[in-house]
Order: C-alpha cells, then structure tokens, then sequence
C-alpha cells in the first residue's frame, strides 16, 4: 500500500516531463526524524544552511516525529527519488531501530542512497556527583559489586541513552535495574539530584553539567579526549577499550536515486562539512567532524551495515529480558 | 463493575435515561479498553508492566458507568437528547477531505493526489459550510478562497511552515520556470483576485442569488 | 539587593538595544498571531523560524524566540476566550469561565483581564527569576519522581473540582482521559499499547489534536444543532474594558494566581501545566458563592491566566540556571542555543551574564509590549465575534486543520480531530464536561510515569510515598480537596454523589 503513494508520485513525475536537466530547480526537503530542537535537528539545521548555498536551492527542514524516529525515516524511504526529498538518520533509526521495531517498513542497509556521514557526538559515561568510586575502574567494580541496587537511568527505550548504556552493561556485565526517563532533561534532573546512579548520554546534554560539578563523568566513548573536557579518559586509556559508541547521524536519499543528482547531494554535504561556520557551530555542539576516510557514500554504508550488526543482539536481549 | 442491568428490559423503570445510557456507554468503553489492552503484561508493582494502568483504570472507568446506570435507574433525571445528524456528517465530511488532499493519502491501493492547501482550503470552507441549513455557495466561495490565500501568504511564505500549498502535479510541471516563492505568491495572488472578484459580482447584483439551499446540500 | 540592581541594569542595557527591542517586538507579535490561530502553536513556529535566528547575535536570536513563546501564551487566551479551544494545556481553565463571559457580551472585559493580569504576572516573575533564580532551582532538585506523583494526584483532584456538575461524571472523565493517555508506545518496554496497529497512534494522541477536537470541534457540532439561535455571541457587547469594580474584583485572584503559577513554574516536570488548575479551584474553593464559576466568573479568568503567564516565565529558570528543559517550548529553547554556541547549564549565569539578564529584562519588556499590542486589540477581536456564525465556522474549522497539520505533517492527525469531535459532541449530549477529561490526559501521562519510576527506585514499596515528607504532604492536600469536594454533596443525601449536571 505504501508502495502505491512511491509508484503514484513515479507516474506524476514521468508524465509531467520531470526533466531535470538542471537539478535542483526547486526546495529540497530535508526530513529530520526528530522534534525541533534536539541534537539531531540542530546537526540538521546547521548543515541545511551551506548545503543551500552550495545548491542553489533553499533545503527546507521539516521534522516528522514519532515512533523512535521511524515514522520520518519510513516516509522519507518511500518519497520519490528525484532528490527533493532527503532525510537525516542516526544511530537509532539507522542501526537499533531494526532491533527494536518488529514492523519495521525499511531496511536501513538496501532502502536508501546513503549521502553522507555527519560526524558523531561522543557518549560519556556520567554518575551522580557523590558517587565513592574515584576512577573508571572503580566506577566499573562498584557497579558490578551493586548488581541491581545500582539505578541506571535512560532516556525511553530506543533513545541513544538507552541503546548506549544497555551496551554499556552488556559489555560489564551488569545488570543494574533501569530507571526510564521521558527525554534526557529529567533524568539528568535526577542524576542531579541523585535518585539514580548513573547513565549514559551524549556529550552535548550532559557537558556542561559535567564542567559545572553537578555531576561526574568517568570516561568518553570515543577514541580521543573531548576538547571541552580533557579532564575526562577514554574508555580505551580507562580500561574499556571495546565500549567505544557515538550517537552518529548522516545523510540519506530514497533508493533509486539518479547518479547526478546523487553525486550533487553527496558534493554539497562535502561542501558543509568543510564549510568554516558549519564546522564551528558543530564542534561547539561536541559533534566530531568526519575524517577523511568516513566520508562519502560508501564509508557511510558501511558504517550502517556495521551498526545494525553491532545493536541487533545488544538491544533483542535488552528488550527481551525487559517485556 | 458488573452489575446485573437488565438492559432492554428495564427500560420502563429507567427515570434518568441520560445518564443510564451514559453509564452503558461507559462501561462498554471499559470492557473495549480491557480487550484492547487484553495482550500487555501487568508486571508486579516494583515493575509495572504496560498492561496495569490501564486495566485498572478500565475498571475504574467501568465503575462509574455502573454507578450511572444505578443512578439512572433510582433517580429522575434529564431525558435523551435528539442528535440531527447534518451537522456531525458534514463537518467530518469536511474534515476528512482537507486531511486527503492536503498531501499524498494512499487508501488501500488507491492514491489521493496531493493537491495542497490552495485546493484543500477552499474545498474544506465550502463543504463545511454546508453543515448549517444557511449556507450560501457564493459567500463560502468568497471566504474559502480570501482565507486561503492569506492562510498561504501567512504559513507558507511568512512563517515558512512546511506545509503544501499548490498542487505536486503544477509545482513538478512548472519546476524551474518560476521560482517558489514567487510561484507561491502568484497562486495566492490569483485566489484572492477571485475571492475579490466574487465579493464585488455578490455585491453588484442587487438582488441575493437565489440559492436553493436543499440543492447544493451534500447531505440529504 | 545592589546586585540584582546592577544586574537588572545590565540586563536592560542589553535589551532596551534599538535592535533587541525592534527583535523583542516582532517576537511578540508573531506570538500573539499565531496564540490566537488555533492550532498552529509556538513549538512549531520557534521551529521554523530558528534557521531566520542564524544571522542575528544570540541575545537577539533568544529575546525574540523568547517574545514568541510568551507572545504565544497571551495569544492562545484569545482564543479560549472567544471560539473555546485552548490552545495549549494552560489556557483549558481559560475556556470554562472566559467563553462564558464571552457569550454574555463581556468578552471586551474577560480579554481586558486576561491581558492585565498577565501582565501583572510577567512583571512579578521577571522580578523573581532576578532575585531568587539561583537559590529556587535547589527546589527542583528535592523533587523527585514520588514528589512528582504526589504532585500530579493533587493536579487530578483538582480536577474534580473544576467540574461544576455531577462529580461521578467527572471522576468518570478524568479516568477516561488518564486512558487515553496510555494509548501509544510504552515508555519503558517500547510496546506498544491499545494502537490496534495503527502507525499514527504509535506516539499516542496529540494533546492539541484532542483539545482541537473535543473543544474546537466539539464547538461547532454543538453549535449547529442549537437551530436557530446558534449565533455564538448575540448578547450586547458591552464595555471594551474591565473598568474599576471588575479590576478590584480581580486582583486578589491575580495575586494568588501569580503566586501559584509562580512557584509550580520552577518544577522542572512541567509543573507549570498545573497552576492554572491549581489557581481555578482556589478561586472557586474560597469565593462565597462558588456556583458563580463556569457561568463567567471575573476570577476565574484573573487567577488562571496570572498563574499561566507567571508559569510561563519561571519555566525559564530550571532551563536557565539548570540546563534541563520542563517543556517542549524549552526545549526547543535548548536547541536555539545549541545552534548560537551556548549550552545551556549551570554555566551560562556567569559565563553569559549579557545573555542571561539581557533575556530576564525582555521578559519584562516583552510583557509591556504585549500589553500595548494586546489592549487594542480586544476591540479588533471582539467585532470579530459579530461575523455570522455560518462563516465563523468554516474558517475555524479550516484553521485548525491547518494548524493541526502544521504540528507534525499528518493527515491522519487532521482526521483525528473529527473523531475527537465526534466524541466531545456526544459526551456533551450526555451531560459530561470535556476539561476534566483533557487534564486527566495531560496529567495521567506524567503520573503513570513518575508512579512506575517511583516504584522502581522504592522495588515495589508503596511506603516511598509516604516516606518522603514533600509527597506526604501532597498527598493529604489531594485528599483532603477530594473529601471537600464529596463531603457536602454525601450530607445532603447519599444520592447526592449521582447529581446530574
């Protein structure tokens, strides 16, 4: 039935002589799968705006929300790939998603044109502020020694703080009792206020709590030390070195994509990525700005295969054990 | 919750009739809630399960629908109140085709095609409009396409909401000819030209058109 | 006190800048335009207008965001006021007195209320986040998720109150709305609940979708079939303004609504959502002749709507001083942030003081511009009233699908406003009210949450409840407004209790 709404928008566009020689002659929409406001909606609107520019065309972002950001991504997977429409996804809808949602309606490896990778915002391992342990190490022993007296809190299941502290646990071997949040804002609220131990998010909510001492943060997922937070190991140098997670987001088309219009999309994001303004706003954000060799359509397919192969266990068992 | 209420058959003790069929109605939409929520865990309290709050809550919801039907049963009370039908059909009527061609709905195998507020605006306006035994076809014209047009100035061009406003099949045929914006500001121009030519023609004629009413209706 | 004295002169010096005050205008009136258009509400306007922000300096960028949000809030009471569909949780106490009054031909003066009393709210909230911001956000911190519940409960029996028939009916509606709030995906397990396996349910109902549909449709159903005198307001429209008697009326309903909102405000939960309600049955608790609420009482449109706007500023404190977000708006906020380089936490007080005072003194700015855009306007609006009902409605009813498609592009959305119309007609038909309803859905979402998070923290011990002194308190106030609200009505007779309405 969805399939319909493709094939119907297909015919209009034949019969009415979408030739486009020139592509793009029109706005281009960019579905973000997110409410406004949040980290992969800001990453969206910082690079909508040099993309536009270097297209000649406005990208208009519009947010369609719902179901762990599945509802934006299925619509997008089945828009028309003339290159009007296009859409962000992340770590969730294009690698825990398939884990979490039975009926899913896409396969983030075969339904898309990948575009490209926008860089990831590093996860840290954050605890409330009078936690005994001194390091990471401790942190770890403490939460083993705890077993399920240790509150883990998250953010719903299917947000990137649930899908990277489950791995988390996963990776310890721990099984703490999870405490769900609506949204990262009340849990940290709690972390805070210390009802729960600890949890783990992205480093743009949880930084600048971490550099006022309201709570503390143990190690960052990433292979190098954050900039705006060197104080804080890496889960390599702290002892984790398998637990290294980002919560990624990139650029996909629809399948079916023209070459040459897959070849402008993928230039322009190039051009955003390398664009002064979009690079500073982003890395204030705490996302990383891709190397060399994540760019481009074939390191971001990659990249989305690896993902699902790496949420797919991690997070069944997780929900399994929850239901 | 189950309390026995004979039902039909107790019709003539009924003294409050509203709230008798209130609380039936209650308590059906109890059992509904308990069926549809009839596959979710409860959990235990240290874990609740998805299923707990609203079956309990069901149950409460059932309670008060029973606690009616008594009510309705001992004491008088308001009568039933008539329900013409003409208003709810045509307002939903309405409703369902603004959400059908304001973008691509597909039904089963068939497509609706996205026709964008220019055409779902006006077209919601005058078939609402029908809803009231007054309706004038040419006053809901003039309204339906001034609001319009200034509906898409407002969303589309100042506050730039995503939302379509023209036709997929004219936007795809005039791509690249005339820019968006323009294209946008065109179209809302020609609808309220129209909307204004219409006001003017309404005004002109001396005498009211006519219209009868029953003609026009979309409901019986 | 020299302090807050040399910071609030900081923070107007940054705002009375010809292009912060020229930016802080067009925020409030962008506000105000769409508040008063039903539907399209203040999240998806700050959305779209965020990438227009990239030009302007933070500060700009913000104070006007800002102007949109409150502007936005005063706005929406327009609306609740004149065609009955609250915009946004808060103005659903707005919509039971000031329509009301609306059909009595003193719309001119329920509007004229509303606009001084925010005002008089904002003034009193942009003075308190200068003085006390800092130290009130330790309040958030002891509240915890049992707080919360407690919180929420003591939201549900007020509730009750705010019914002005049967309390069986009501208690009835409350529950009904506490269920259909449960509809969508499970929070914690991810399943998905009551959804029939429909896509468009997966995220639950929309509340603008079900308040646009039991209010706004619900309206007009119930306006049609009244044959002939369906015209919503035919009554003299009387004076434009609320003259003295009617503002020495008000004003100790102010002073408590803006106390009320005030406080709840700062809880990072999204307790503002509360002090509206928590202002009404107050206000209808101590007045001496209670029977006057729902039939256009002053008061019960002043408490209410100070509670509201004074809510809406001190929401911005937890955001400010805390970094956390109690609402959608903030955080969207956050996000507007973000995009201009500064994160929101404990840091931007001291490494933004520019940002932090230059926005508190546009509140108050704001708040005055608001006002003067709004004062004459109430003559616009009230002549608006006087257009036939016949074309009154469509355009509603064309308006709200637009804004309802706005939120989050989905037709299936724009339909669900004529099921739930559907339904308010019918439940109006059997003689319930719809506001209880609506908060028993805004308020059950939260509750079930914080009863499950509770419980998981306390594994399973009911006693967490009553452990924790701030929740115990809580829970005997909710006890205690329910025992009053059943008491008199069970002396009488025990009947009594089945009341119609």
């Amino acid at each position: 039935m969805r399939r319909a709404i493709a094939i119907g928008v297909l015919t209009a566009l034949t019969s009415f002589g979408a030739a486009a020689d020139t592509y793009p002659q029109r706005p281009i929409t960019m579905i973000v799968p997110f409410a406004a406001g949040g980290p992969t909606d800001v990453v969206a609107r910082i690079v909508a705006e040099p993309m536009s520019r270097s297209l000649g065309q406005q990208v208009v972002v519009e947010n369609v929300t719902g179901a762990g950001g599945t509802t934006g991504i299925t619509r997008g997977a089945q828009a028309a790939p003339d290159g009007y429409t296009i859409m962000v996804g992340h770590m969730g809808t294009h690698g825990a998603a398939p884990a979490l949602f039975k009926g899913l309606k896409y396969d983030p490896a075969t339904s898309f044109e990948p575009i490209g990778f926008l860089g990831g915002v590093p996860i840290l391992i954050v605890a409330k502020k009078d936690f005994p342990a001194k390091d990471f190490k401790g942190f770890i022993e403490a939460v083993k020694a705890g077993g399920p007296k240790i509150n883990q809190a998250h953010a719903g299941v299917g947000s990137v703080s649930h899908s990277t502290g489950v791995l988390f646990d996963a990776q310890v071997g721990i099984k703490p009792t999870l405490v769900t949040y609506r949204g990262t804002g009340p849990a940290m609220n709690d972390l805070m206020a210390g009802q729960v131990d600890f949890m783990a998010d992205q480093i743009v909510n949880v930084g600048p709590q971490v550099a006022g001492g309201t709570v503390k943060a143990y190690a960052i997922a990433t292979p190098e030390r954050a900039p705006s937070l060197p104080d804080v190991p890496t889960t390599k140098e702290a002892g984790l070195p398998g637990y290294e997670v980002s919560a990624w987001n990139a650029v996909f088309a629809p399948k079916g994509l023209p070459a040459d219009v897959k070849a402008k999309l993928v230039a322009a994001v190039e051009a955003a990525l390398n664009d002064p303004t979009a690079t500073k706003r982003l890395t204030e954000l705490g996302s990383n700005i891709p190397k060399a060799d994540e760019r481009g359509p074939a390191a971001l397919q990659k990249l989305v295969e690896s993902e699902v192969a790496r949420w797919t266990p991690v997070l069944r068992s997780a929900v399994e054990s929850n239901q | 919750m189950s309390e026995p209420v004979g039902g039909s058959g107790a019709r003539g003790f009924v003294r409050g009739p509203q709230s008798f069929v209130a609380g039936l109605g209650l308590i059906a939409l109890a059992l509904f809630a308990i069926w549809a929520g009839d596959d979710l865990a409860r959990g235990t309290l240290g874990a609740i399960g998805p299923g707990l709050m609203p079956f309990w809550l069901a149950i409460g919801v059932g309670l008060c629908g029973a606690a009616l039907c008594v009510a309705g049963l001992l004491r008088a009370g308001a009568p039933l109140q008539g329900m013409p039908l003409r208003g709810p059909v045509v307002v939903l009527l309405a409703i369902v085709l603004f959400a059908v061609t304001i973008r691509p709905f597909a039904f089963g195998s068939v497509t609706t095609p996205g026709l964008g507020l220019a055409v779902a605006g006006p077209l919601a306006v005058l078939v609402a409009g029908y809803a009231s035994p007054e309706a004038r076809l040419s006053e809901l014209l003039i309204l339906g396409l001034l609001l319009t047009a200034g509906c898409m100035l407002l969303f589309g061009d100042l506050l730039n909401l995503p939302i379509p406003m023209l036709p997929t099949a004219l936007i795809q045929a005039l791509s690249g000819t005339i820019p968006s914006r323009t294209l946008l500001r065109i179209a809302a121009g020609i609808l309220a030209l129209f909307g204004l030519g219409l006001l003017l023609l309404n005004r002109r004629s001396a005498k009211r058109e006519p219209i009868d009413v029953a003609q026009h209706s979309l409901t019986t | 006190m020299t302090d807050l004295l040399s910071n609030l002169g900081l923070g107007f010096a940054v705002a009375l800048s010809l292009q912060n005050v020229a930016l802080c205008f067009l925020g409030c009136l962008v506000g105000t335009l769409i508040g008063v258009l039903p539907g399209v509400g203040p999240i998806a306007t700050i959305a779209m207008l965020l990438p227009i922000t990239f030009g302007l300096d933070p500060v700009g960028a913000l104070i006007m965001l800002a102007g949109i949000y409150y502007g936005a809030q005063y706005g929406g009471s327009t609306t609740a006021i004149l065609v009955n569909i609250p915009g946004e949780a808060t103005s659903v106490v707005t919509t039971l007195d000031g329509h009301q009054m609306a059909r009595q031909g003193r719309g001119g003066i329920a509007l004229g209320t509303a606009a001084i009393a925010s005002f008089f709210a904002g003034t009193v909230a942009t003075v308190l986040i200068a003085a006390l911001g800092a130290p009130l956000t330790r309040l958030a911190l002891i509240f915890g998720p049992a707080e919360y519940f407690a919180l929420m409960v003591m939201g549900l029996a007020f509730a009750v109150v705010l019914a002005h028939g049967s309390v069986l009916k009501a208690v009835a509606m409350i529950l009904v709305g506490i269920l259909l709030s449960s509809v969508g995906t499970d929070l914690e397990t991810g399943q998905e609940r009551m959804t029939f396996g429909f896509a468009f349910l997966t995220d639950g109902v929309d509340f603008s979708v079900l308040a646009m549909g039991l209010f706004g449709i619900a309206e007009i159903l119930r306006n049609l079939d009244q044959s002939e005198t369906r015209d919503v307001v035919r009554a003299q429209i009387g004076r434009l303004l609320p003259g003295v008697a009617e503002l020495k009326q008000a004003t100790p309903a102010t002073l408590r609504g803006t106390a009320i909102g005030a406080i709840l405000g700062i809880l990072p939960g999204n307790g503002a959502v509360l002090g509206p309600f928590a202002s009404y049955t107050i206000e209808k608790k101590i007045a001496r002749d209670p029977s006057r609420f729902g039939r256009g009482a002053i008061e019960g449109v002043a408490g209410p709507e100070s509670a509201n706007n004074a809510g809406a500023q001190t929401a911005f404190i937890p955001l400010l001083t805390l970094g956390i977000p109690p609402n959608a708006v903030m955080a969207l906020m956050v996000g507007a942030m973000t995009i201009h380089g500064i994160v929101p936490g404990p840091g931007v007080m001291t490494k933004n003081p520019n940002l932090f005072w230059g926005m508190i003194a546009s509140m108050w700015i704001g708040n005055l511009m608001l006002l003067v855009i709004n004062l004459p306007l109430v003559g616009l609006w009230v002549r608006l009233l006087k257009v036939p009902y016949r074309l009154m409605f469509p355009a509603i009813l064309m308006f709200c699908s637009v804004g309802i498609y706005s939120i989050g592009s989905q037709p299936t959305d724009v339909m669900l406003i004529g099921v739930f119309g559907l339904m308010g007609y019918l439940l109006i038909k059997f003689g319930f009210e719809p506001a209880p309803l609506l908060l028993g859905f805004v308020l059950g979402k939260l509750m079930e949450e914080y009863l499950r998070r509770s419980l998981t923290l306390s594994r399973g011990d009911l006693m967490i409840f009553l452990e924790r002194p701030i929740s115990a308190v809580l829970f005997v106030i909710a006890f205690a407004i329910i025992a009053a609200a059943l008491l008199p009505s069970m002396r009488k007779s025990r009947d009594e209790v089945f009341t119609e309405a």
